[in-house]
């Protein structure tokens, strides 16, 4: 089935996905780089690069190498944005015939559209090659503020490019498709999206099947990058205070200053201090000199601090043109590698009082978006395959009361699971199946569904039987349990209709109650697990001093006795894990003891001379 | 007006009751559909087992990327000890020996320098210009390479950094 390629085309950064069996991945571009930098050039040797290349050898050639042509597509050339970018590019800006825009590059004048399509197109062609396939469809998204005119200039750089764009669409919206949040009843979303070089603050309002944009906002310039050049700058001047020397004269100290910057900032998102290290930096009428200077969190934080403050205080203006409180947002995306930090994350925290959505890459969340437009697009989804998921774990009671997971919470349905079990006791010739749901690792802790018995097992020793318990899920969200007896045939089952009845805060609330008693649980199972392994264990050892009989010397017999007996007694004076733990360990060492007292046979006094002389070495 | 058929269901006041030949075709049609859907599932779900089998080798592949290149980085600050050092006067044999080894260990994992070197023209697949200088050469010229390039297996890990002649 054809691919629809979902498409980010960002101001410095573009990024493609594609939808596979519904989920979305990012594809690689034929450099294996996951981003590609939305540069065009024409280099000296007159080819036209785009991507990653043109990127690297813009030094040489900034007149014709364009970049963040996505500030003046649509636009016109009068426009205030336009004459304002138009002072700090490097490259060549006019006026079109019609009085839109237009970019020179080597030695022809470029519409903007003309510009964005090369870099499609290098997106189009490495996706081809990476899929094997022919890619003719795209899905594009554009930020929320785009007027008609700049929607229509993206969708025309995409028909050049060779590709026919299904849908424009928004990039909060693909934002919030990626997190799975248009599937919400009548929510306010905020997506706050700081990205390299600009930020941008969404209110949408998700009902019904569609997303509807209330209000934008942010600072067209403002972003990550300026970030960097706080930081780079204080650096220069703390060097400078230290070493008396100027390195930002130097292009080659500046560019590693430069890597050394961002790597540190990229540290002090996980740890609270880092070193920014760069032996060789320059040298002086002394010798060669070295950058050393130590970096806070803290400090990174209150270099731009007042940045963030600019942010939540956009942020806070976007959702009141909206017409909401900060108290009506349901949920907050964030959108955009800056958004990395945890300063960031704590002031988006503090302003909306609640935990916003981080878990997806910021920098790769859009064009996922994109792609899962483009898979409801290309799947012709029919309602009856929206596949639904069990939204809890469902388990069965086994020996010690423990809930043993069958069908894990967040399975895709319809599906089946077996599992073969078998019986606690010798002569068991029942089974009860105790059918359980919830998170929790005890039994009693979870809701029960339904029990059933089966019974006609022939008597045999335990553990022997064979019962095999089947889960089943069908697409009604119907749960049959079956058990049946491997040797008989034998089965019983049973039917529970309603599953996944649960409200979506009863199914929060179970969950939350599962990470609170988490470590109480741990115990208990741990527990439960420890008098499994005990009992199972007296057992063996009871049969094994059974089945050697006389081989079996006396005293070991009585080692082995007194060891079971202890064991025994922990388990029923409920002494705990610790005390279970270390009888299991004692008794396992002294059954062992039967089997070398049962091999060598033959060396029965000398292994009972080992025992006299308290030695546990072979002999040499 | 229709035949109203004497049926119980005929409640509904459907006003045309399928024949049972149409409603025969309408299952079969139905049933192919499904069918069809059933096995490219399937199809789909085999392809991608065996895509995500390719994926994973790559990802075994590259899964020191990000090591090497924070060694590599590593390296170029060793490279330039060794130039500051060789300007004092003879290096020690010992601390050739250091590089070497290092160069090795990085060789085994796929990482090779990138032959780029003063003299060659400026390529973009394989530099990166961060200055330029006026010279006496062609422009377009590397004039000098201030950072090494390194692939890794078939895969540029990080281009050279080079000084480039431009024109006078």
């Amino acid at each position: 089935m054809a691919k629809i390629l979902g498409i980010d085309l960002g101001t410095t950064n573009s990024a493609m996905a594609v939808a596979e069996t519904g989920e979305p991945r990012i594809l690689e571009n034929t450099e294996g780089v996951r981003t590609t930098p939305s540069v065009v050039a024409i280099s000296k040797a007159n080819e036209r690069l785009a991507g990653l290349l043109a990127k690297r050898q813009a030094i040489t050639n900034p007149k014709n190498t364009i970049s963040s042509v996505k500030r003046l597509i649509g636009r016109k050339f009068t426009d205030a944005e336009v004459q304002r970018d138009k002072a700090w590019m490097p490259y060549e800006i006019q006026a079109s015939a019609s009085g839109g825009v237009e970019v020179k590059m080597g030695d022809k004048f470029y519409s903007p559209e003309e510009i964005s399509s090369f870099i499609l197109a290098k997106l189009k062609a490495d996706a081809e090659a990476k899929l094997g396939e022919k890619i003719d469809e795209a899905v594009i998204t554009v930020p929320a503020y785009f007027d008609d005119s700049q929607r229509q200039a993206t969708k025309n750089a995409g028909e050049i490019a060779g590709l026919k764009v299904r849908r424009i669409i928004n990039e909060p919206t693909a934002a919030a498709l990626a997190y799975g949040l248009n599937k919400q009843k009548n929510e306010k979303i905020v997506v706050y999206d700081f990205g390299g070089g600009t930020f941008d603050i969404s209110v949408l309002e998700v009902g019904d099947d569609t997303v509807e944009v209330r209000s934008t906002g942010g600072d067209t310039h403002l972003g990550g990058d300026d970030f960097d050049k706080r930081i780079n700058e204080y650096l220069v001047a703390e060097y400078k205070k230290q070493e008396g020397i100027d390195i930002s004269k130097d292009p080659l100290a500046l560019q590693r200053l430069k890597e050394g910057v961002e790597r540190a900032k990229h540290e002090l998102s996980t740890v609270t201090e880092t070193e920014v290290n760069l032996p060789y930096i320059t040298s002086d009428a002394s010798g060669p000199k070295h950058f050393l200077l130590k970096l806070t969190r803290a400090k990174l934080e209150s270099l731009v601090q007042d940045y963030i403050d600019q942010s939540v205080k956009l942020t806070g203006q976007t959702v009141k043109e909206a017409g909401f409180a900060l108290s009506d947002i349901n949920e907050i995306i964030l959108v955009g590698g800056q958004t990395r930090m945890p300063a960031i994350q704590e002031a988006v925290k503090k302003l909306f009082g609640k935990e916003p959505h981080k878990g997806i890459n910021p920098d790769e969340v859009v064009a996922l978006g994109a792609a899962v437009q483009a898979g409801i697009l290309q799947g012709d989804v029919k309602d009856i395959l929206l596949l639904d998921v069990t939204p809890l774990t469902l388990s069965i009671e086994t020996m010690g009361s423990v809930a043993t997971p069958m069908i894990p919470k967040n399975t895709t349905v319809p599906t089946s699971k077996s599992q073969t079990f078998s019986t606690a006791a010798d002569n068991q010739t029942s089974v009860e199946i105790h059918v359980l749901q919830g998170e929790r690792p005890m039994a009693v802790d979870n809701r029960t569904l339904a029990r059933f018995v089966l019974d006609g097992i022939p008597p045999s020793p335990r553990g022997l039987p064979q019962v095999e318990v089947t889960f089943d899920i069908d697409a009604n969200g119907i749960l049959n349990v079956s058990a049946k007896d491997k040797a008989t045939g034998k089965s019983q089952s049973v039917k529970i209709e309603a599953s996944t009845s649960l409200s979506k805060e009863e199914i929060e609330k179970l969950k939350n109650e599962a990470s609170a008693y988490a470590a109480e649980d741990m115990k208990k199972k741990d527990l439960a697990d420890a008098k499994n392994q005990a009992e199972t264990l007296i057992y063996t050892a009871e049969k094994a001093v059974k089945d050697a009989g006389d081989k079996l010397p006396a005293e070991m017999k009585a080692g082995i006795t007194d060891k079971i007996e202890t064991l025994k007694k922990a388990i029923q004076e409920n002494l705990g894990t610790e005390a279970l733990k270390s009888g299991i360990a004692e008794l396992s060492a002294e059954i062992q003891k039967i089997g070398q007292s049962v091999y060598n046979k033959e060396d029965a006094d000398q292994s009972g001379e080992h025992d006299k002389g308290d030695n546990k070495g072979e002999s040499s | 007006m229709d035949e109203i058929k004497q049926n119980n269901d005929s409640q509904n006041g459907q006003p045309h009751e399928l024949t049972a030949d149409e409603k025969l075709a309408a299952c079969e049609k139905q049933r192919d559909e499904y069918l069809a859907g059933w096995q490219r599932a399937k199809a789909d779900f085999i392809n991608y087992k065996r895509d995500e089998a390719r994926r994973f080798e790559d990802m075994i592949r590259f899964a020191n990327e990000d090591l090497l290149e924070e060694l590599v980085g590593v390296l170029d600050s060793f490279d330039l000890g060794l130039a500051a050092l060789e300007k004092a006067g003879p290096v020690e044999k010992g601390v050739y020996m250091v590089r070497s080894k290092l160069d090795n260990v990085l060789k085994q994992r796929g990482l090779e320098r990138l032959p780029v070197k003063a003299g060659d023209k400026f390529n973009p697949s394989f530099s990166e210009a961060i200055v330029e200088a006026e010279s006496d050469q062609p422009a377009g010229t590397i004039l000098e390479v201030i950072e090494a390039g390194y692939k890794l297996h078939d895969k540029v890990l990080r281009p050279a950094r080079v000084k480039v002649s431009k024109e006078k």
